[in-house]
């Protein structure tokens, strides 16, 4: 009998602990950036998912590519119908690991560089990609941060018909997780 | 007026418009969703669960649409640069319809009593799929408004 609460016990607190591992958005923002010949570009996303295991470090991101919003409606229609094409693929998706997990005090507060590596999927277009960004914990909040390049060329996105976008894309990821209570 | 100054200003005007044009289409911005008819009137619960059921059909319904979601709201979330998201469904369930609100509508957000029952307007930007189990799955739109005139 009390082998038997015992175990209930342990399984009852390992899930809570389970639960406790993990941080998640679904409001994160994602932003990226262009040099161009007459007008830079620039486009943000408040709409993107994220969760982090902080055991592991495997870390996600789904982000509906529609979600995308520029200031200028006409560029907005350009990048979903000639470039990312986004009722045929409309989400991209990071799926990957903080490989220096071990290096990051969950428990404490500070801003830690983190090692990222994953596949990056685009466009329908999968490839492994590595970048730095940062951990910030403030009591009971983290913040994922990054900021890397994506080649067009690399995702298959066509840079035909305007000539004067950038072949390079710079991306800013910034997302404040909350810990997922179940 | 001589034929040759007559076609010389016709061009000259010509010029003007396609400039004009050019220029209010080049810096042209996206609709404020207030004034647009939705393609569909919804329940937040009967459209999760139009997802839920089979996604890649309702994706097809919805992807790029002006959908009106009716719903109790669930959470008001602000993030740090002040953009509102309301996330509306059963509040029993981890799955949400998300509203990223639209800027120049965010005073109405700001004002909404929580626990209660909202209609909010907006472009369906895509779908979520829970593969973690805990974090249920959502249906995303930004650019809300509220719709007041369905309240």
């Amino acid at each position: 009998m009390t082998g038997i609460k015992f175990l209930i016990a342990v399984t009852l607190l390992s899930t809570t602990l389970h639960a406790q591992d993990k941080f998640f958005t679904k409001s994160g923002k994602i932003s990226f950036y262009s040099k161009a010949i007459i007008e830079n570009i620039e486009a943000h996303n408040r709409s993107v998912t994220c969760v982090l295991d902080k055991n592991t470090g495997n870390i996600q991101f789904s982000v509906p590519i529609k979600g995308f919003e520029f200031e200028k409606a006409l560029m907005q229609e350009h990048f979903n119908e000639n470039y990312l094409e986004s009722d045929k693929y409309p989400r991209a998706e990071f799926k990957g690991q903080i490989t220096n997990n071990g290096e990051i005090d969950y428990t404490r507060d500070g801003t830690y560089v983190s090692k990222v590596k994953g596949k990056l999927t685009i466009h329908g277009q999968t490839n492994d990609v590595e970048t730095d960004g940062k951990v910030i914990r403030e009591g009971n909040k983290i913040t994922v941060s990054a900021e890397f390049n994506v080649r067009l060329p690399d995702y298959k996105i066509k840079n035909e018909k305007l000539q004067n976008i950038s072949n390079t894309i710079k991306v800013m990821v910034n997302c404040p997780l909350d810990p997922l209570k179940t | 007026m001589s034929s040759k100054t007559l076609l010389l200003t016709l061009m000259v005007l010509a010029a003007i418009t396609a400039g004009v044009f050019t220029c209010k289409e080049f810096n042209r911005k996206n609709r404020d969703l207030a004034n647009v008819k939705p393609a569909y009137v919804v329940n937040a619960t009967e459209l999760i669960n139009e997802f839920a059921a089979d996604d890649s059909i309702a994706n097809k319904k919805y992807l790029g649409k002006v959908v009106t979601v009716k719903g109790q709201i669930k959470k008001i979330n602000q993030d740090e640069d002040g953009y509102y998201t309301l996330m509306l469904g059963d509040t029993a369930g981890m799955s949400s319809v998300l509203c990223a609100m639209d800027t120049t509508h965010f005073k109405n957000a700001a004002n909404l009593p929580p626990i209660s029952s909202v209609t909010v307007k907006g472009y369906f930007i895509g779908f979520d799929k829970d593969e973690t189990g805990l974090l249920g799955s959502d249906v995303k739109l930004n650019r809300c408004v509220i719709d007041n005139r369905a309240q």
